[in-house]
């Protein structure tokens, strides 16, 4: 499950039933506090996870050393057992949206991504997970599909792939393709973990869109997707991430039950 | 590597759509069913949305008192005028007191920039380093082992602000949500100490002569300078019970010889485990 402040008291006081969880990055770059502190006696209880939304791995701009020392700091003190970002970008001349923009799916961005996630796991010394973004919009000029464009920057930087299928289902609505395509064309070896997330649908314009809000359960078309990954992949992690609107523990652990019966079943 | 030219620029000009600048989305942009901008305006509006939040979990108390719809207003144009430069959101909101107090529109509320840097102040004490208090007596072994006078290092996350304004009052009413007393804007002004305790931070009104001590030893001044600080302001100020609560209250990490202290400014500019000053 992905840890957010809120349900942090109630699970480090009620250790619930949770194969794991995971932290944005992020919020641990902060010199010292409480949530670090809280953050710390999580990780001795349960296999932690760290995923970094900022590193903006796509931007034409130099990669952040600053922000990369201090992912490596924190991937020190906080031993994580998977350490992820996301394939996309977020700021341009210095400026930041905060947000994980979509990049033009060519052979040169391909090669800058993997330059830099080649020099992220130097940095690190240890595997990076990378994953896929949901997205609204696509650019002129792309000269492969997204499941190429991700596949080969995984085959090139030699990392791992942290595969979010709601970004997938949302992604193929939004820019009508096959989504099981888009599985098939995953490497096997490289996935390491699986996302699962709520969207949510625009209905005031005039094309079909997807908004990836994770405010809500996992709509039903995603688990069926999810049960063919979990089949083609074998049952690696499965988070669900819930940012907006959190429900109460109790709701997360549901779905994390659910699809621990999924991966359950690929195991038996 | 270098990165591909055309991403440059297609980046730039999306993030300028993204900051309000520019007119149209990039023309490379695929409308496929939909108007380019309106694929575009789904990121606008998310990034807004972000740098909103983050604006609000800082700023509750400043939001209470403006109004959601113009802390919202305001907010877009310090974004504009102030770009997140990190792609850690943590500093995005840091020129954002002197910004909402320097709008024409606030004028009415003379204290709002006070509140806003206490709530700065607020959060940075919440993320700021951890350190061991010096207990009872590791402080007296620390004393004896001083040659002459000494210097105090602070707990970091203590934060000091001085300002006009019945500062900590106000904010208590306007994140109370107006559940206390509403207390008199023109009342007189306050000297406010905050540090972490627990996963709280504290937020505590002090008495003219204890703040200037406690400033003075925050800058780097040595014990009997931070006195006369405080005898300046108060001469029965009574030095050895404002460190004794220091100490108790867990706000000492360490002791050091002031051999040679000066007038200069503080040793604690930008390093080490210091306290932060805010003068207001």
């Amino acid at each position: 499950m992905g840890l957010r402040a809120a349900h942090l008291p109630r699970v480090l006081e009620e250790r619930p039933d949770a194969a794991w969880f995971e932290v944005h990055s992020e919020n641990l770059f902060a010199a010292g506090g409480a949530f670090r502190a809280a953050v710390e006696q999580v990780r001795d209880r349960y296999p932690l996870s760290l995923h970094g939304v900022g590193l903006s791995l796509g931007s034409a701009d130099e990669l952040s050393a600053s922000h990369l020392a201090r992912l490596k700091d924190v991937v020190r003190q906080y031993r994580p057992v998977l350490v992820s970002e996301h394939l996309c970008w977020g700021s341009a001349g210095g400026r930041h949206a905060n947000d994980l923009l979509p990049l033009p799916h060519t052979r040169a961005v391909c090669d800058l991504l993997a330059d830099r996630i080649r020099c992220v796991q130097d940095a690190l010394g240890r595997e990076l997970l990378v994953e896929n973004v949901s997205s609204y919009l696509q650019f002129d000029g792309a000269t492969m599909p997204e499941w190429e464009f991700v596949a080969e920057v995984v085959e090139r930087a030699g990392c791992a792939l942290l595969l979010d299928i709601n970004n997938i289902y949302v992604n193929s609505i939004n820019h009508g393709f096959d989504a099981r395509t888009y599985l098939r064309a995953m490497p096997v070896h490289a996935v390491r973990e699986f996302h699962l997330a709520g969207f949510t649908r625009k209905e005031e314009l005039g094309a079909p869109l997807l908004i990836d809000t994770h405010d809500r359960p996992v709509a039903e078309p995603v688990w069926a997707l999810y049960a063919a990954a979990v089949q083609r992949f074998g049952p690696v992690p499965t988070l669900i991430e819930w940012d907006q609107d959190l429900p109460a523990l109790e709701t997360l652990l549901g779905e994390a039950a659910r699809a621990q019966e999924v991966l359950d079943a690929r195991a038996a | 590597m270098r990165a591909p030219p055309d991403l440059l620029a297609l980046q730039r000009d999306f993030l300028a759509a993204l900051y309000g600048e520019g007119n149209a989305a990039p023309a490379s942009i695929r409308g496929s069913g939909l108007v380019p901008d309106a694929r575009l305006d789904i990121y606008r509006h998310a990034s807004e949305l972000i740098h909103l939040g983050a604006l609000a979990t800082s700023y509750p108390a400043a939001r209470a008192l403006v109004g959601e719809a113009y802390f919202g207003r305001v907010a877009m144009a310090y974004r504009r005028a102030f770009p997140s430069r990190s792609g850690n959101l943590q500093a995005f909101g840091e020129a954002f007191p002197a910004f909402l107090a320097g709008r024409p529109e606030t004028v009415r509320w003379p204290y709002l920039g006070d509140v806003a840097r206490l709530e700065w102040l607020r959060q940075s004490s919440a993320l700021a380093a951890d350190a061991v208090p010096l207990d009872g007596p590791g402080f007296e072994a620390g004393l004896a082992a001083a040659t002459r006078d000494v210097t105090f290092h602070l707990d970091p996350s203590l934060r000091l602000l001085s300002s006009r304004h019945p500062v900590a009052a106000i904010w208590r009413y306007a994140v109370s949500e107006g559940a206390g007393a509403c207390p008199d804007a023109d009342g007189p002004g306050e000297h406010v100490a905050l540090w972490r305790e627990g996963t709280d931070v504290v937020v505590s009104t002090l008495q003219p002569a204890s703040f200037a001590c406690l400033q003075a030893l925050a800058t780097g001044r040595s014990l009997s300078r931070a006195h006369g600080q405080a005898c300046d302001i108060d001469p029965g100020f009574d030095l050895v019970a404002f460190v004794g609560d220091l100490v108790r209250a867990g706000r000492v990490v360490r002791l050091e010889s002031a051999d040679r202290e000066s007038d200069a400014p503080a040793r604690h500019a930008g390093a080490g485990p210091a306290a932060t000053v805010d003068r207001g």
